[in-house]
């Protein structure tokens, strides 16, 4: 199973929740899939799926889920002891963890060596931490979901390989704005 | 204390309600304020870049976010503010203790303090510089302004205005 294929599985999920996603390849794949206003589509500033979706839950209360990737978490990992710290309940990291960089070329990341993403997680703090296969995420996902009283950080093994995509021709104020609308805070949108 | 309470107070009187800090000494009373606020969230944060991260999320979750740090950290989240904030045009206030300014005892903060100016203007970053208590006033006016014009803004505090606020 590759990245394309988990967000196939896991998609009828994430529809019914506030999605941040990952630059790259892993936006591009789900707007393919589905286009939702409840996507955010993250167009730069790789690493921050998981910070974007932390502040995102703890200012409203609806689910949030950000989908990272190894290579973001690699880049961003102090943000693990923050959701550790800080995350509220309704908030879920899921980690697409392919071992690779896949938007750049499918070059190794260290979590295809020696790097365990949920042993950092858990030394960070986080203590719900699932480590699981591709086929096994949407279940765990759910579990995830459904617990009011926990967040949780999912790391979804699986394979890497990418499927030839363009690139989302979303303008940034409309992925904004019509996410912002979907919450249903802002009167005038 | 009296000047790091016209801040905060300055702060939230611009609707600011959400806020971060990497911390600093000059930030240490603000911290303490926001701390004991139960009207507003408040989370120190390892990182400035992440803390954009944060902040572009509590936007769009409705919250004003105001991320407190050295102008250090402005080094630190360059590409978050240019390809996040800006991009998406999400107003989050910068308060930024500004060392290396005069008064400041740590040589090596002139550094980042004699570039950090010319790096907030080329990323075309509004800027409001309090060396005095009087400017201070300006502070919730200016918050406001993030919102106007959807772009993150930036509050600098001199190391002297900040230095005695026991």
């Amino acid at each position: 199973m590759n990245r394309f294929d988990l967000l196939n599985k896991v998609q009828n999920i994430l529809k019914n929740n506030l999605v941040i996603c990952n630059i790259g390849l892993p936006s591009q794949e789900l707007y393919k899939i589905s286009d939702q206003p409840n996507f955010f589509y993250m167009l730069g500033s790789m690493g921050l799926s998981s910070s974007i979706g932390l502040g995102l839950a703890l200012s409203q209360n609806k689910h949030v889920i950000s989908i990272d990737g190894d290579g973001s978490v690699l880049m961003n990992m102090n943000t693990l002891a923050t959701i550790g710290n800080r995350a509220p309940s309704n908030y879920t990291l899921l980690i697409i963890d392919n071992g690779s960089y896949g938007s750049t070329g499918d070059q190794r990341t260290f979590t295809d060596e020696k790097t365990s993403l949920k042993d950092v997680a858990l030394g960070a703090g986080c203590k719900n931490v699932i480590e699981c296969s591709g086929e096994e995420t949407v279940n765990e996902l759910n579990k995830a979901i459904d617990d009011k009283d926990n967040s949780y950080v999912i790391i979804s093994k699986i394979n890497s390989g990418n499927v030839k995509i363009d690139p989302i021709p979303l303008n940034p104020i409309t992925i904004r704005d019509r996410f912002r609308k979907f919450i249903g805070k802002v009167k005038y949108l | 204390m009296k000047i790091s309470k016209k801040i905060i107070d300055n702060l939230k009187k611009g609707g600011v309600d959400f806020y971060l800090s990497v911390p600093c000494k000059l930030l240490a009373n603000m911290i303490d304020i926001l701390e004991n606020d139960k009207d507003v969230y408040y989370s120190a944060v390892p990182r400035e870049e992440e803390g954009m991260g944060i902040c572009a999320g509590a936007y769009l979750g409705n919250k004003f976010p105001c991320i407190m740090m050295q102008n250090t950290g402005i080094g630190n989240s360059v590409n978050a503010i240019v390809s996040l904030l800006q991009l998406y045009q999400m107003p989050v206030v910068f308060l930024i203790s500004y060392r290396g300014t005069p008064g400041e005892p740590v040589g090596a903060q002139g550094g980042m303090a004699k570039i950090t100016e010319d790096i907030l203007q080329t990323l075309r970053i509004p800027m409001l510089h309090c060396s005095s208590e009087k400017e201070l006033d300006k502070i919730s006016t200016f918050s406001k302004h993030a919102k106007v014009v959807e772009s993150p803004v930036a509050i600098l505090c001199d190391f002297n205005l900040m230095k005695d606020d026991k």
